[in-house]
């Protein structure tokens, strides 16, 4: 499988000495969908600006498609690597939509034709048709979001990085992105990264988890970074609710599917497979250690 | 949150709504320059009038006028009320060493004249077109793009440095915060306004690198697809025809 983005012990300080990532070392394949965990000031956002090239590294240790992105011309490098910010309203400072999503493609050189249709298409993507001329104070929050993903899609960049997707967005809103973002990994082989903190989230938008303080702590699939209740603690994370409320049932006697489900909509197929499991019913029961046990879950997993 | 906008008529239709961009900015320049080098009241009056036709032609609502010129009248105001005071000539009325000058009180309507006259100009130009075609219009006019840039940014951000002065104020509200013209009120406001200045350097960084991973290379892009008809032009050179007979007026009566 082909190398989207090769990282070999990056290290990166502050002017003022803080030390931001240390020896961070990563190889990302193209299509897969990964996300970054960590703490606040962990690196997260550090990272993805090495990842564009905003900040270069002083070494050649920083690949996208086995090219180094230090050398690589703000055209290309923005044609590899899209990313879309935290706050949207960083991102979307020109006056009109439409404006907006038409930046990074009128700076790739394109004919206004090809700019036309990129804006066409990331907005229909986005579902932001008719936006065109709105201005973005006049936009919700969730709407903002989208638009400014679409400014990012609009140069159709084979790596989309998105910093804390979900923050502050409300359910249906997350719900869409979250949509949305899986559908481009799936239909255009993007490969997706993303940073968050919204745990019960990261099971929906990756298959690969990474976590992140400084430098990486564990890289895994879910299950075992989300099972690793020292590890989250070490690093001040937690656990998806989900997980937590099927570790408490193990307590009572609950016999789960070889995978505890990490968010709602993996709950019925594991119960479905305890079911099949235990001839078509399940019992909950309580013995004299079920309270230990019960405590021991919450120790492990709770602040 | 209501935003003060501008351009809230911009939507309207009206002959000065459909007005091409370039044309309407550049024939009502050349209006407003004509109109506040005027030398004589009757002149400044026919400019005050043309600047009414316009305004009713245009259909922008006169509450939205009256709200958004009233700001720059306080600092006309006292013109009028000094100037008469201040230049000597013919004396009008006087009590002690007070004289109210029949030369000042022309100039002080003069200049009020021409400034109203100006005034509902300028919120014509502004307020039946949107800001970002303004903005667009001006930057194929060839005015410098660090220019268009920065105004550009003021424009979008303005709104968002509102909604952060908001913020800290409702939060200020909230702990029991009520301004008082002291020393303790001031040195507060004096950290808003401190707290908002490093909001916006570190919201200037942040956009910074919104703009680097888009490709920004320090060019202003933004596309504008206007098309200039006959119409324009006619209307174009009725503005200008209308500034030139400001100016030639004068000459005509004397």
């Amino acid at each position: 499988m082909k190398e989207a983005v090769t990282i070999r012990n990056l290290n990166h300080h502050y002017p003022d000495g803080t030390v931001s990532l240390e020896d961070v070392s990563l190889t990302i394949n193209e299509g897969e969908r990964l996300a970054i965990i960590g703490q606040n000031g962990a690196g997260k956002t550090t990272l993805f600006l090495h990842l564009n090239g905003s900040i270069k590294s002083t070494e050649d240790n920083v690949l996208i498609f086995g090219e180094n992105v230090r050398y690589m011309p703000i055209e290309k490098r923005i044609e590899k690597v899209g990313v879309v910010f935290a706050d949207p309203d960083d991102q979307l400072f020109m006056p009109t939509i439409y404006d907006d999503v038409a930046f990074g493609p009128t700076n790739m050189g394109l004919p206004h034709d090809e700019v036309e249709r990129r804006v066409r298409n990331a907005l229909e993507t986005v579902g932001l048709i008719g936006f065109e001329d709105r201005v973005p104070h006049h936009m919700s929050y969730g709407e903002k979001k989208r638009a400014a993903l679409a400014a990012v899609l609009s140069m159709e960049p084979r790596i989309l990085i998105l910093d804390e997707p979900t923050a502050n967005l409300d359910p249906k809103n997350r719900s869409i992105l979250i949509s949305l973002i899986n559908r481009l990994n799936k239909e255009k082989g993007i490969t997706t990264i993303v940073a968050m903190h919204d745990v019960n989230a990261v099971s929906h938008l990756a298959d690969r988890v990474v976590v992140l303080n400084t430098t990486i702590v564990a890289d895994g699939d879910a299950h075992t970074i989300f099972s690793d209740g020292e590890l989250l603690k070490a690093n001040n994370l937690e656990a998806p609710e989900i997980y937590k409320l099927f570790r408490i049932l193990d307590c009572y006697g609950y016999t789960c599917c070889h995978q505890h489900p990490l968010s709602a909509i993996d709950a019925p197929p594991a119960f479905d497979a305890s079911l099949d499991a235990n001839g078509g019913s399940i019992h909950l029961r309580k013995n004299n250690s079920t309270a230990d046990e019960v405590q021991k879950v919450m120790d492990t997993f709770e602040y | 949150m209501h935003y003060p906008d501008i351009d809230r008529y911009a939507t309207l239709n009206s002959p000065i709504h459909n007005l091409e961009p370039r044309v309407k900015i550049l024939s009502f320049t050349i209006l407003i320059f004509s109109v506040v080098f005027v030398l004589n009241i009757q002149a400044a009056l026919l400019g005050l009038t043309m600047a009414a036709i316009i305004l009713i032609i245009s259909r922008l609502p006169i509450s939205f006028m009256i709200r958004r010129s009233k700001v720059i009248l306080i600092f006309i105001l006292p013109i009028l009320l000094l100037m008469p005071l201040t230049v000597s000539g013919t004396s009008l009325w006087s009590a002690g060493p007070i004289t109210f000058s029949e030369e000042g009180l022309s100039l002080a309507l003069l200049i009020t004249i021409r400034a109203l006259a100006a005034i509902t100009l300028v919120l014509t130009l502004l307020g039946t077109q949107k800001i970002e075609t303004t903005l667009k219009a001006l930057s194929l006019l060839k005015v410098p793009g660090v220019i268009i840039q920065m105004l550009f940014f003021t424009y979008r951000y303005i709104y968002v440095i509102m909604d952060e002065f908001l913020q800290i104020w409702s939060s200020m509200r909230s702990k029991g915060y009520a301004f008082r013209l002291n020393r303790y009120g001031l040195s507060i406001i004096g950290n808003l306004i401190g707290m908002l200045l490093v909001k916006s350097y570190e919201r200037a960084e942040r956009v910074y690198r919104g703009m680097e991973a888009k490709g920004y290379r320090g060019n202003h892009i933004s596309s504008a697809p206007f098309t200039i008809q006959a119409t324009d032009y006619g209307a174009g050179l009725l503005l200008i025809a209308i500034a030139g007979a400001l100016q030639v007026y004068p000459l005509v009566i004397i």
